[in-house]
């Protein structure tokens, strides 16, 4: 056959070594996806083990009986139903806090004209450079005077100064069409109106992918809340999570469970809102 | 007049914000290069001492500070060429008419929405030493295998492996978008022209996609850079100082020694450290264009 090179053997030699091709690309990504699933898979089954399998040495993947103790003994013997409040009301207050300081500001910035905006501007882009951890210590020596110990304030006022929101809705409300501004000042729109009613309702998107971003971030954040935050009560999930495992007598299968039980309410809005989320990263990465 | 009104209205409009900035971003800054000079007092601010440069001249004379920089580099190297080269292939595969395009977005970014101590905990489990899952699977392929977290040599590239798992799909998701953004015509006139896959690759899809590639790989250094909440939970720095990293050194500092003068300029070296590596990289890969 190799001896007689007609079109249709090349062809079918092209056919066969993209179809070889493709199947190794298949392999390749589904192979990932597996290798990225099973600590998911891991975490479950763990959760659901009961006591006798969970320190075999062998894997058991499918527990022999299933047990739900371990979700019982999180729910009931610690405070992670209050975490998870508590993680919830940071998270939601940061997000509108930002919401409305942010896009009041970049309003001001890109629709109004007053002097010295540009140095303002200039000053907040410059900010990005300030990286989380430079500040944590004069930051907690500020909180501290203030009072604002063990105050969900000391969590929220300073992720809502940070300068993504307010460079991002800069970029997206420069390009807010003039004459529709233009057109609504002669009818006698106030400033304020413009933004309520014209500015806020046309740049949805952004603002979504601005709250979805901030949510997630404020209900991950650790390393702050955990030093501002002292009673176990007002505790946020990250770092309720840590305690768990380092107070109780250790136990995977608990330890599984509340991690599972934690990720829980960020994954159903993963589900539900993948593709705002995902655009809210791209937009991240096509504006930095 | 109206210029005046609209004066007004500008800073009214900015004010909230510009107040949670300045108390909450600005004035820390400021007020941490100060402490960095002093040797702070926790208790009696007031009864702080001006004793210049000091803080400084001991944070270069401190063998463990020059351990959490070296680790530090170590963890940047373990994961940042991995996390790009990686999610440039997963965007690069993904990308292509693939059966399932959508499911295999949703795996590979997913654990990217999980907090730090989730990602710690669960991989806890795994690299256990006595009934994880890696080694039960490693000995039975390979041979011996360590106990990961509490080895010298084995605990920062095990805080590696669960870090890329926790993060490879922001990368993943920003290469994905930029891959898809390079115009379909550019490989059209390259096939007329029996241009190689290879040769595409290299002179259409790596060059478009430098923008993305430029900042995904800043991005990736400065957030490996600050590493804390893993080793924090996975090893607390250890075995000895292994895996001691600059942010888990300077929490030491400020929150179990106390030492607040001492650990603001270890907060401003860090700072110095990410402006230059930024702005070098901004310019040496050409992210200005």
């Amino acid at each position: 056959m190799t001896e007689q090179p007609t079109h249709r053997t090349e062809a079918s030699n092209e056919d066969l070594e993209s179809r070889l091709r493709t199947a190794g690309l298949y392999v390749a990504l589904y192979g990932a996806a597996f290798l990225f699933l099973l600590p998911y898979l891991w975490m479950i089954s763990t959760s659901l083990k009961p006591k006798g399998q969970l320190f075999s040495q062998v894997p058991h993947w499918i527990p022999s009986e299933i047990t739900f103790a371990w979700y019982r003994q999180v729910l009931t013997q610690s405070l992670i139903v209050e975490w998870t409040i508590n993680t919830f009301i940071i998270a939601v207050s940061t997000t509108v806090l930002v919401l409305v300081v942010d896009s009041l500001i970049a309003f001001s910035l890109t629709r109004l004209d007053w002097p010295g905006k540009n140095v303002v501007l200039a000053v907040i882009v410059a900010s990005f450079m300030v990286p989380t951890y430079v500040n944590i210590v004069p930051l907690y020596t500020l909180v501290s005077e203030l009072g604002l110990l063990n105050n969900y304030l000391a969590v929220i006022l300073p992720l809502t100064a940070g300068p993504l929101g307010v460079f991002l809705l800069v970029q997206f409300f420069r390009d807010f069409p003039d004459e529709v501004e233009e057109a609504a000042r002669l009818d006698g729109f106030s400033s304020f109106q413009i933004y309520t009613r014209l500015v806020l309702p046309l740049m949805k998107s952004p603002l979504t992918a601005l709250a979805l971003f901030t949510f997630v971030t404020s209900w991950n954040n650790f390393l702050w809340p955990l030093l501002v935050l002292q009673s176990n009560k007002l505790y946020t999930l990250p770092i309720g999570l840590v305690t768990l495992s380092n107070s109780q007598v250790f136990q995977p299968g608990l330890a599984m469970a509340a991690t599972l039980i934690a990720s829980l309410p960020l994954f159903i809005v993963f589900l539900m809102l993948q593709d705002y989320l995902i655009n809210a990263i791209q937009i991240q990465g096509t504006t930095g | 007049m109206n210029v005046d009104r609209e004066t007004v209205e500008g800073v009214l409009f900015a004010l909230p914000y510009l107040l949670v900035f300045s108390v909450f971003l600005l004035y820390p800054l400021l007020k941490g290069l100060r402490m960095s000079l002093y040797d702070w007092n926790p208790i009696f601010p007031s009864q702080s001492e001006f004793i210049w440069f000091q803080n400084y001249v001991r944070m270069f004379n401190d063998p463990v500070f020059w351990t959490s920089v070296k680790n530090t580099f170590y963890f940047v190297v373990l994961t940042v060429p991995p996390l790009v080269v990686l999610g440039l292939l997963l965007a690069l595969g993904v990308n292509r008419e693939v059966k399932g395009q959508r499911f295999l977005r949703a795996v590979f970014f997913s654990p990217y929405i999980l907090t730090v101590s989730v990602v710690a905990l669960v991989w806890m489990e795994i690299f256990a030493p006595q009934y994880g899952l890696l080694n039960y699977y490693l000995e039975l392929f390979v041979a011996s295998a360590p106990a990961w977290l509490s080895s010298y040599l084995f605990a920062m590239p095990a805080v590696a492996i669960a870090t890329i798992w926790w993060t490879l799909g922001f990368n993943f998701v920003i290469l994905f978008s930029a891959r898809q953004n390079v115009p379909e015509r550019l490989y059209e006139a390259a096939k007329l022209d029996g241009a190689s896959n290879w040769r595409m690759l290299r002179d259409i899809t790596i060059p478009q996609m430098k923008p993305a590639l430029v900042f995904v790989t800043i991005v990736q250094f400065i957030a490996s850079f600050q590493i804390f909440g893993q080793v924090y939970i996975m090893t607390g720095g250890g075995p000895g100082n292994s895996t001691q990293t600059l942010v888990m050194y300077l929490y030491e500092i400020a929150f179990q020694q106390h030492e607040f003068g001492y650990a603001a300029a270890v907060g401003y070296f860090l700072f110095a450290v990410l402006i230059t590596v930024s702005l070098a990289n901004y310019f040496l890969l050409g992210g200005d264009q």
